[in-house]
């Protein structure tokens, strides 16, 4: 009897392991389509489609196919308990069931309205998962990934515009797009199409925080593929990514307001403590991720400081942690980890501490890195953000149809639509105003149409929406959500190209920074470049800059002046143990190098050290007319004999584009 | 033909998160409780529970912390090993003793806190379901089951909160760590001396771990008896049970030996025989265990021999290791397929290939790998041996039709995720003799089976050695056949088969001993290999590598175990090389000769008809498919197969193209037409010469270089540079 009953469990947990396994499979194969036909599409160039709406094209048709030709089956959750004897619920229960124990581990909390459908179909139940996973697994990498490729000779260029879109810009929309979308919900209750009470303000502020969060991979994806003006190029993504950040942060702080009486009136305290919550999460996960990168980049550093100078290893000749690249990328990868996890654990956020760990890495670490380690860790980030990225569009297109409580209201889409673009507007436009007073380079109108039209939503809008679906009002923002993202992904993201030439805006420009970089390690000032960067940049930059170049760089790379000669002399004896020999050896080396090359690292501009310019400014006068863009020129771009050789191709090559 | 395991062991998965267990049990612990942390309820209750289950979420967070600097340290201390030549400490034994410390601090550095779990007796039902709704005082909860608690544990249940945040679901390395570590073995299985040595490895393997098995059994049963006799047993012990053990315990894991090995460039024949060995030998241990655990006799008598349910078993060995298999092989065969046709296909449309995508080509191939084990999963089959014939596959067909940066892209993505995966899981070994909580110590077992390993060892080498050199040409030495009995380590495949299943007394004593023989076989046998190497006169840097060689050895150890033979040149006995090339025949006849028909039967099978259908080497499959096949073979050759054909015959190849570029040559010639072409002739030869030199494997496979080809070929490969140049800045984001 007892073997009987254990074998029909055995059956059940064959039938489970089958479905586990199958879903995994759909998902897999989704995959695997998508990157056949993204294959497909890049042969025959087309741009219309990315790889990430042709994911949720899939994904859409895949969750069709689920919903309405796959029988309902009866899933088993279906019987509800009355436990009497428990008065609030434990984290874990032992249930009793013929003698046999079981352990269940506490899931959520479900409304009622929503008990129906989890006693639908299995298979859709089954193809739902954890948002938190979202989170916690699939996030990361991506926005790991941003960060670390953040590293752009633009991005620190434009830092005080990009800062002022990212947080400005994006407490603006979440506002915007919160009131308007208070209107819309007011007239839907005068249209009887939601009860009074229902939809607070703060639910709608949410839903602008969460809105806020803009993703234009896509439009990034063409903007590389086209090599599109590079401050462009950098402005938007630097945005997106950091817009990333405080969109998380701001949701996070928005749903833990909590006025002590009535919870949907204005409470100053309440108010404030939520602020201070913004920015306590924030400079918190700020700096735990700077920190954990410091760290490595410390102990990147350490292993090459320390070792060679033994003589041991000069004896045996083993060496750094260089000739163990694996290690090396192992380190990376587990340290990098730890920053999210310890923000989690600090009770910080962990993605926008994962953000920061690789703005950092990129910065300090990637330059001790030796040059397998660099690719490696590069591509090892590039691949997880593929597969991470696609996984969550594919999600996206299933959910459409899985995902069994959507809410969908027209008023409410259309509203919704209405906001998303006031808000950017009034997020692009004034800022671009403002932000044009101090600039020298001014933002150029077709720049900011371009901005404006590149408001995509993505994978964070989604996330975060997702999160959490138990009321009515935010199952009606998730269905909105998914049909923003779906609307800004196909039409926003086919319609770039149409708009960059409708726009006017110059194609095929930052070819020649991928090609300049790679034949010298020597990075040297270019005096005319200096002057023009450093009055680009407002004086708080320029500051940091300097600290930045003249104490941070040396301490935690083999870049930079050594720290002898920037600190002041009572410091000598710790900067001299600071300092690798590497770094006086490229200091002297500088002096006779025949070409520099390196335009990537902005931060070799400030340079203080009189090392003399590599080449006579007339060099660079004579490369000018070659060059497409004057502005590259004057950011400290030497044209040699062999550069004006590339550049013929850079144009060559636009014009076969 | 489902084995039928009593472990839980899907279920946990597939409960607790519908639809992604595999993927998503590895963060099992740190998800589990978040999904309501910001539901915007107000009553105080839910407060406290919501509080709760942040707290465990950050409690969650700190334990895999706990793991990751764990790791961090390994690396660092590896590092500074790896530094001074210390051989006798090899990263995993490092990795396990940081366990252990830690292990140590959270047994006694913590206080024991009591979790709230409540018993609850339900009788309106009469099995266990999935998710459970539960109605408390209004309130509907959702609850996923996460186990089945044997009756008399109840009370036990892991008082510990601490100890239970670290010990991971045993699936967990059934399903994220083991995969991984297995798919890397099997990638780079590609020795030019394994299939050399295959006879004799499939023996070991297969003979050998049947022996092996059986002896240690039989063994263990008399010392279970004994214990039965002195009176320390305490609960049931039954000859399955000890079948069982030793199935597990026949799993060896040289890494640490093999490490030595690669490092000291020891003998390759010795290195391929205990390699190729410890990968099957994983394969069969747990298909052998999954068999024995299904064997389940008809009559009331569980435990007693009954025919029909051992040759139901073996029926079940047999059906479970050939699925995987099949499975394991067709999803190779498939992928190469994909990246074959990728190539050949891309000739018609006269577009850029798969090729130029790297990283499209490693996702394409890091998924279907991944597809092999979902699919044997989902069909029952074992997901472990389906990757690693998958594995091996994919290194056989498949890496021949990869562009060279996917294949160090490939290359170096598994050997990242098999290194930090291996060193996870002998961490956790370290950590779990102190965290797990149910160990049964019984001196009398474990000194019983280390007696019994050994001797098992012995009774599997000596008497296979014996046999395999009445037919092996170059005979096993006496010295090899030593080192290789030395070299019966027991790592990962075995802690993870013991840890898969502790609910029986029995089996929890089988999960002591195997950590204890596991620590002791990995750190006092580890250590001693190069002593053990120097005693045995075992021949040492056969190699005799250069100055430079050293440097590229050293480094080429942390890169994949493939390629200390495959990156130089092939001047010296590479298989395939010969069976490519008529010209050198007579060391193609000495290779022949060393293995047995049957393998001969299938190297030409292989390479008449499925490499040159899958890859782009070989002879064009029209020279080798009968006549009447002539249209079929047409369209399944690839063109380059043909042009491989012709410079064979051509002796005057001053200038060798590879694979890579190969390819190239099929460009549309008129968009050549855009000019500046001077630049790029010059820097296209400079990728060539490089490409010449880094992949040097298949220069004698496939060389071409003819004279007037080279200049034609020049004209279209213009081409190429131009989307090179558009495509570069797009994978490398600065």
């Amino acid at each position: 009897m007892e073997r009987k009953q254990r074998f029909m469990s055995e059956k059940d947990e064959y039938q489970f392991q089958h479905q586990g396994a199958v879903e995994l499979l759909v998902f897999n194969f989704l995959l695997i389509l998508t990157i056949l036909t993204i294959w497909l599409f890049k042969n025959h160039r087309f741009r219309f489609l990315h790889e990430t709406g042709g994911a949720m094209v899939y994904g859409l048709v895949m969750g069709l196919i689920l919903r309405y030709a796959t029988a309902p089956t009866d899933i088993e959750s279906g019987t509800v308990y009355d436990c009497g004897k428990l008065v609030f619920s434990p984290s874990t229960l032992l249930i009793n069931i013929t003698d046999q124990v079981y352990e269940y581990k506490y899931k959520r909390e479900i409304s009622q309205h929503n008990i129906n459908p989890h006693q639908g179909n299995a298979i859709l139940e089954k193809m739902t998962f954890d948002p938190e996973i979202f989170f916690n697994v699939l996030l990361p990498p991506i926005i790991f990934h941003a960060g670390y490729s953040l590293k752009k000779r633009h991005f620190f260029q434009n830092l005080g515009s990009i800062l002022t879109y990212a947080f400005l810009g994006t407490a603006i929309s979440c506002i915007v797009i919160g009131l308007i979308m208070y209107g819309f919900v007011k007239a839907m209750v005068y249209a009887d199409q939601l009860k009074n009470g229902d939809f607070h303000f703060t639910d709608c502020l949410f839903f602008g925080s969460l809105m806020s969060a803009t993703d234009p991979v896509t439009v990034l994806a063409i903007f590389h593929e086209l090599h599109v003006d590079p401050d462009l190029y950098t402005l938007l993504f630097g945005e997106s990514v950091l817009n990333d950040a405080v969109a998380i942060v701001l949701t996070y702080s928005i749903s833990i307001y909590s006025p002590k009486e009535n919870p949907n009136t204005f409470d100053a305290a309440a108010f404030f403590q939520s602020v201070g919550n913004f920015l306590g999460i924030f400079a918190g996960s700020f700096a735990m991720g700077s920190a954990y990168a410091v760290v490595t980049a410390l102990i990147s550093f350490v292993c090459q400081l320390l070792f060679p100078l033994t003589p041991l290893c000069h004896l045996t000749k083993f060496t750094k942690l260089c000739e163990f690249p694996m290690l090396e990328t192992g380190l990376f990868f587990l340290l990098s980890w730890s920053a999210f996890l310890s923000a989690e654990a600090a009770g910080l956020t962990g993605i926008v501490a994962v953000l920061f760990c690789g703005v950092t890495q990129a910065h300090y670490t990637y330059n001790n890195l030796s040059s397998d380690s660099k690719m490696r860790t590069k591509q090892l980030f590039e691949f997880m953000n593929f597969l991470a990225e696609n996984v969550i569009f594919c999600y996206m297109g299933l959910a459409l149809f899985t995902f069994q409580n959507h809410i969908f209201n027209a008023l409410f889409i259309l509203g919704a639509f209405v906001a998303i673009f006031v808000a950017r507007a009034c997020n692009i436009y004034p800022l671009s105003f403002l932000l044009n007073l101090g600039r020298k380079h001014k933002i150029p109108w077709n720049f900011q149409h371009m901005m404006m039209f590149s408001g995509l939503r993505g994978a964070i809008a989604f996330a975060l929406a997702i999160r959490n679906t138990e009321s009515q009002p935010k199952q009606m923002m998730f269905t909105t959500t998914l049909l923003l993202v779906f609307f800004t992904v196909w039409i926003f993201g086919g319609g770039t190209t149409p708009m960059l030439t409708w726009l006017q805006i110059r194609v095929g420009v930052d070819l020649d920074e991928d090609q300049k970089e790679e034949p010298s390690s020597h990075q040297e000032e270019n005096n005319l470049g200096k002057s023009t960067t450093k009055s680009e940049s407002a004086w708080l930059f320029r500051m940091w800059y300097g600290f930045d170049h003249k104490y941070l760089k040396p301490i935690l790379t083999h870049s930079g002046p050594p720290l002898t000669t920037t600190l002041p002399e009572w410091c000598g004896p710790i900067s001299r143990l600071l300092t690798s020999p590497q770094a006086y050896g490229e200091h002297l080396k500088e002096d006779d190098v025949e070409c520099i090359v390196n335009q990537d690292e902005l931060a070799m501009n400030y340079q203080e050290q009189g090392t003399s310019p590599c080449s006579p400014p007339g060099e660079d006068q004579k490369a000018s007319p070659h060059t497409p863009s004057k502005e590259n020129i004057y950011e400290g771009d030497l044209g040699l004999g062999s550069y004006e050789l590339k550049l013929e191709k850079t144009l060559s090559q636009s014009q076969l584009n | 033909m489902h084995p039928v395991l009593p472990t839980k062991w899907w279920s946990l998965f597939s409960l607790s998160y519908p639809g992604w267990p595999c993927f998503f049990s590895f963060t099992k612990g740190v998800l589990q409780k978040c999904c309501q942390i910001h539901s915007d309820s107000s009553a105080m209750e839910e407060l406290a529970t919501e509080k709760e289950a942040e707290e465990s979420h950050r409690q969650d967070s700190v334990s895999l912390l706990t793991f990751i600097l764990l790791l961090t340290l390994t690396i660092l201390t590896i590092w500074l090993f790896k530094h001074r030549r210390v051989r006798f400490l090899h990263e995993t034994g490092l990795a396990m003793i940081y366990g252990l410390i830690v292990g140590v601090i959270l047994r006694y550095g913590t206080t024991a806190t009591s979790g709230h779990d409540k018993s609850l007796s339900c009788t309106q039902e009469d099995r266990a379901f999935s998710t459970l709704l539960v109605n408390v005082s209004g309130k509907f909860f959702e609850y996923t089951l996460k186990g089945e608690i044997s009756p008399g544990k109840v009370n036990s249940v892991e008082q510990n909160d601490m100890l239970r945040k670290v010990t991971f679901d045993p699936e967990v390395f059934f399903n994220i760590l083991l995969p991984p570590i297995i798919f890397h073995a099997g990638y780079s299985l590609k020795k030019r001396h394994f299939f050399r040595n295959l006879g004799s490895i499939l023996a070991y393997a297969f003979l050998g771990t049947a022996v092996s098995c059986f002896i240690i059994g039989n063994l263990m049963y008399g010392v279970v008896k004994l214990m039965k006799i002195v009176g320390q047993l305490s609960d049931k012990f039954y000859y399955t049970d000890c079948l069982f053990f030793g199935a597990i315990i026949s799993a060896t894991d040289p890494v640490t030996v093999l490490a030595i090995f690669n490092e000291l460039h020891a003998d390759v024949d010795l290195y391929a025989l205990l390699f190729g060995e410890s990968v099957l030998n994983d394969a069969v241990a747990i298909v052998l265990s999954s068999s024995i655990v299904a064997y389940q006799p008809a009559g009331l008598n569980t435990h007693a021999f009954d025919a029909a349910a051992f040759f139901k078993s073996v029926g079940i060995f047999l059906g479970i290791f050939s699925g995987s298999f099949a499975m394991g092989a067709v999803t190779g065969v498939v992928t190469a397929l994909i990246s074959f046709l990728s190539l050949t296909g891309a000739d018609v449309t006269k577009f850029t290939k798969l090729h130029c995508f790297p990283l499209l080509e490693t996702a394409l191939f890091f998924l279907m790998s991944w597809s092999t084990f979902l699919l044997a999963e989902a069909c029952g089959f074992t997901g472990v041996v389906a990757v690693l014939f998958c594995g091996i596959t994919q290194a056989h067909y498949t890496y021949n039709n990869l562009s060279v940066e996917s294949r160090s892209r490939t290359k170096q993505l598994f050997e990242v995720l098999h290194f930090l995966a291996e060193n996870f899981i002998f961490s956790y070994m370290g950590l779990a003799l102190f965290t797990f909580q149910k160990h049964v110590f019984s001196p009398v077992f474990i000194i019983g089976a280390f007696v019994a390993i050994f001797l098992g060892r012995a009774a599997h080498i000596y008497p296979l050695s014996f046999f395999l050199n009445l037919g092996r040409r170059h005979k096993i030495g006496w010295n090899f056949q030593h080192m290789m009995m030395f070299s019966g380590l027991r790592g990962a495949m075995a802690f993870a088969l013991a840890i898969r299943d502790t609910a029986s007394y029995a089996r929890q004593m089988m999960f002591t001993t195997t950590l204890l023989i596991v620590f002791f076989t990995v750190w006092i046998i580890g250590g001693g290999t190069t002593p053990m190497l120097s005693w045995l006169n075992i021949r040492v840097g056969i190699e005799e590598p250069s100055e430079e060689d050293q440097n590229e050895h050293r480094w080429q150890y942390f890169r994949v175990g493939v390629d200390p033979d495959q990156d130089p040149p092939p001047n010296n006995d590479s298989f395939q090389v010969l069976q490519g090339d008529g010209s050198d025949s007579a060391r193609g006849n000495r290779t022949k000769q060393e293995s047995a028909w049957l393998f001969r039967l299938w190297y030409s099978f292989d390479h008449n008809y499925l490499k040159p259908i899958l890859t782009h080497s070989g002879p064009p499959l029209t020279t080798t498919l009968p006549a009447w096949c002539g249209l079929l073979a047409q369209c399944l050759t690839s063109p380059q197969v043909y042009e491989n054909q012709e410079p064979l015959r051509e002796e005057d190849s001053d200038f060798i193209l590879t694979e890579g570029d190969l390819t190239l040559t099929f460009g549309d010639s008129a968009v050549t037409a855009n000019g500046s072409s001077g630049s790029h002739t010059a820097s296209m030869s400079l990728e060539g010469g490089r490409r010449m030199k880094s992949s040097s494997e298949e220069v004698l496979e496939r060389d071409l270089g003819i004279g007037d080809q080279k200049v034609s070929s020049r004209g279209t490969r213009l081409v190429f540079p131009l989307e090179d140049n558009v495509r570069l800045p797009a994978q490398s984001p600065e």
